[in-house]
């Protein structure tokens, strides 16, 4: 069972910035972190790996810092790592994230899955993933609790709104994995030191990609940002509800449907 | 002179604040109300490779520095509790045996330190001794291949639980023989713990041998030569205590920003006014500086020189200083400091304890200024 991990490196919080003209977040020279939902599809990854064999990749794309995010996995124990990164890349919204990493990907050519973390917690759109089974025309699982593969088949039980259901498809597919699906985890210190020791990262560019740039970066992202702002927090009052626990739940409910929350 | 972290150390440094908020945090609570830690716990510690930091793989260790080990203890020591006390024994009892052991006593003992399977235990205090070498009483007598040890010592940290230590006797030449002992031995028996003020689950007891075999063998370095390997532990026992009180010192003035920051005067936050600001500012400078003093001296000890006086230079600096920091983080938080619901109050005791153990503030002085006395005569 070959795969590919989708990871993103997002800016650590408390520590954002943005250019005021395109919106975009500002990534160099920002201190990131590892996407955590990003660590949940490496887990489940890892684990597929252990019980069936074979090798896993981790893909990202981004500014060169971006690699301390895949020295990260390698340290979790995934066994290689591209970085695609490249000026021409920049400003890239979902569309135009996922066609890179789709070019990537077929440049890879041999997988079984990709997993995908749920969202990233900058842009927290969970597209790229569906996105990115679009592009290479896979089957896509998303929402997924759990996953087991049987035989040329992958079957995940995904988490709905109103329950759970159990859905399969062939190999190769793309899943999408939920938080606290699984615990990721916690790199040894004798895998962090193979990471920055013996293992590589792979650093790939637009020429690597062997394409031109109109589908790659802000030229390729059809989105725009129209306004980016901090909102405004303002502090509410405190109603005490008082009287007996039925008398407060009734109040409480009332109050509740004056405003419009039920 | 490059003050930047390798990337490596970086990531080592967040994989032990995660294992501290995973593997640490969570069962403080209980290891405070048992005064225990989980038997568990060692073996948590093997698994993300804490253990044998600085033994060659080979002997089941991962090859890496003392920098390391101390950035990782420092982050661990930010829980306040004992739980990295035990990983910091281990480390540093497989690293005297791989430097003072034949490649037959290293191959015996070192791997089973390394996976968690043993508990390392260090021995020299008596109850009539704490540095003097002279004062020891616990004997060791030549019978056939093996020596008989009889005697007793004190304050050994998890001298009940299930390993090796290294127990210092006097030979039948009256000088000092460091010996692996088996805590499983015949005649090995140990008291209850000792109730700490703090460090919680640290097990501290008395052992007491009595005609305990112990194979030539197991003799570590040189017969008579014990004293240098006791001095050497102790020189990097010392720096990873650094590191503690240095990862402690952080999480003194991490409570007291959140608690200041939180606590309203006069409708202001404690952090603006200026004598709290003040407080802080000198926590930080002085956090500061111990910090990189320990790392200055880990790595001297990772450049393979003699570190013994640096060491004893700088606990001679980071323990009063971090005690001073633990002492304005407890006035920051006001009465709230002195309750048990907060974490100040636990690391106050904890830090307590440093000036005393592994040899005392006072005995660094007499290292230092002997050292200093002597370079000054040649």
């Amino acid at each position: 069972m070959n795969g590919i991990v989708c990871i993103k490196q997002v800016p650590e919080t408390g520590d954002i910035r943005w250019n005021p003209e395109t919106g975009a977040l500002i990534r160099e020279g920002a201190s990131g972190v590892l996407n955590r939902n990003d660590k949940h599809a490496i887990e489940a990854a890892l684990q597929l790996r252990e019980m069936h064999g074979g090798s896993i990749t981790a893909i990202s794309m981004g500014p060169p810092q971006a690699d301390e995010s895949l020295r990260e996995a390698l340290g979790m124990g995934v066994d290689g790592a591209v970085l695609l990164s490249d000026p021409c890349f920049a400003g890239a919204d979902t569309l135009a994230t996922s066609y890179a990493l789709s070019a990537a990907i077929q440049r890879i050519a041999r997988f079984d899955l990709i997993l995908c973390g749920k969202e990233t917690s900058d842009g927290m759109t969970a597209q790229v993933g569906p996105q990115l089974a679009e592009l290479l025309n896979l089957p896509q699982l998303t929402y997924a609790t759990g996953i087991s593969v049987h035989g040329h088949s992958v079957r995940i039980t995904q988490k709905l709104d109103g329950g759970l259901r159990v859905v399969e498809t062939s190999m190769p597919a793309l899943i999408t994995v939920e938080p606290h699906s699984n615990q990721p985890r916690i790199p040894a210190m004798d895998s962090i030191m193979e990471a920055y020791r013996d293992k590589e990262v792979q650093a790939w560019s637009l020429e690597d990609l062997g394409q031109g740039g109109e589908h790659f970066g802000l030229k390729g992202s059809p989105t725009t940002t129209r306004r980016v702002y901090r909102k405004e927090v303002t502090r509410g009052t405190v109603t005490l509800l008082k009287g007996e626990p039925d008398e407060m739940a009734r109040a409480l409910i009332a109050t509740l449907k004056g405003k419009g929350l039920l | 002179m490059d003050f930047t972290l390798p990337g490596e150390s970086k990531m080592m440094v967040k994989a032990a604040r995660e294992f501290t908020e995973r593997e640490i945090d969570p069962i403080i609570p209980t290891i405070e109300k048992d005064d225990e830690l989980p038997d568990d716990l060692l073996g948590k510690f093997a698994k993300a490779k804490m253990l044998g930091m600085m033994i060659p793989k080979e002997y089941g260790g991962i090859g890496s520095s003392a920098l390391n080990i101390i950035l990782i203890a420092e982050e661990l020591a930010k829980s306040g509790s004992a739980a990295p006390f035990i990983m910091a024994m281990n480390n540093s009892v497989a690293e005297t045996i791989y430097y003072w052991g034949s490649e037959e006593v290293r191959k015996r003992f070192i791997p089973l330190l390394c996976d968690g399977s043993y508990y390392a235990t260090m021995a020299f205090t008596e109850p009539g001794t704490g540095s003097d070498p002279t004062a020891v009483t616990t004997t060791a007598a030549p019978d056939g291949d093996s020596y008989i040890l009889n005697g007793a010592k004190r304050f050994i940290t998890m001298g009940h639980k299930k390993g090796y230590g290294i127990f210092y006797a006097k030979d039948e030449t009256g000088r000092i023989t460091a010996f692996i002992v088996d805590k499983g031995s015949e005649g090995y028996t140990w008291s209850k713990p000792w109730a700490l003020m703090g460090l919680a689950g640290q097990g501290l007891v008395d052992v007491f041998l009595k005609d305990v075999r112990v194979p030539v063998r197991n003799i570590l370095g040189e017969k008579s030569k014990g004293f240098h390997i006791l001095l050497r532990w102790i020189a990097g026992e010392r720096i990873q205590q650094m590191a503690f009180m240095v990862g402690m010192g952080q999480a003194c003035l991490d409570e007291s920003l959140k608690f200041a920051n939180e606590r309203m005067v006069r409708a202001r936050p404690m952090t603006a006014m200026q004598g709290f600001q003040w407080m802080l500012a000198e926590m930080h400078a002085s956090i500061e500086a111990c910090r990189w003093w320990t790392y200055r001296v880990a790595c001297k000890q990772d450049e393979g020189g003699d570190f013994q006086v640096d060491s004893a230079a700088l606990k001679l600096f980071v323990v009063p200083t971090i005690q001073e920091v633990a002492r304005k983080a407890l006035q920051i938080h006001g009465s709230y400091g002195y309750c048990k619901d907060y974490k100040i109050e636990r690391l106050y005791r904890t830090i307590a304890h440093a000036g005393i153990t592994a040899s005392s503030t006072e005995i660094q002085k007499t290292l230092v200024g002997s050292a200093l006395s002597r370079s000054k005569e040649g």
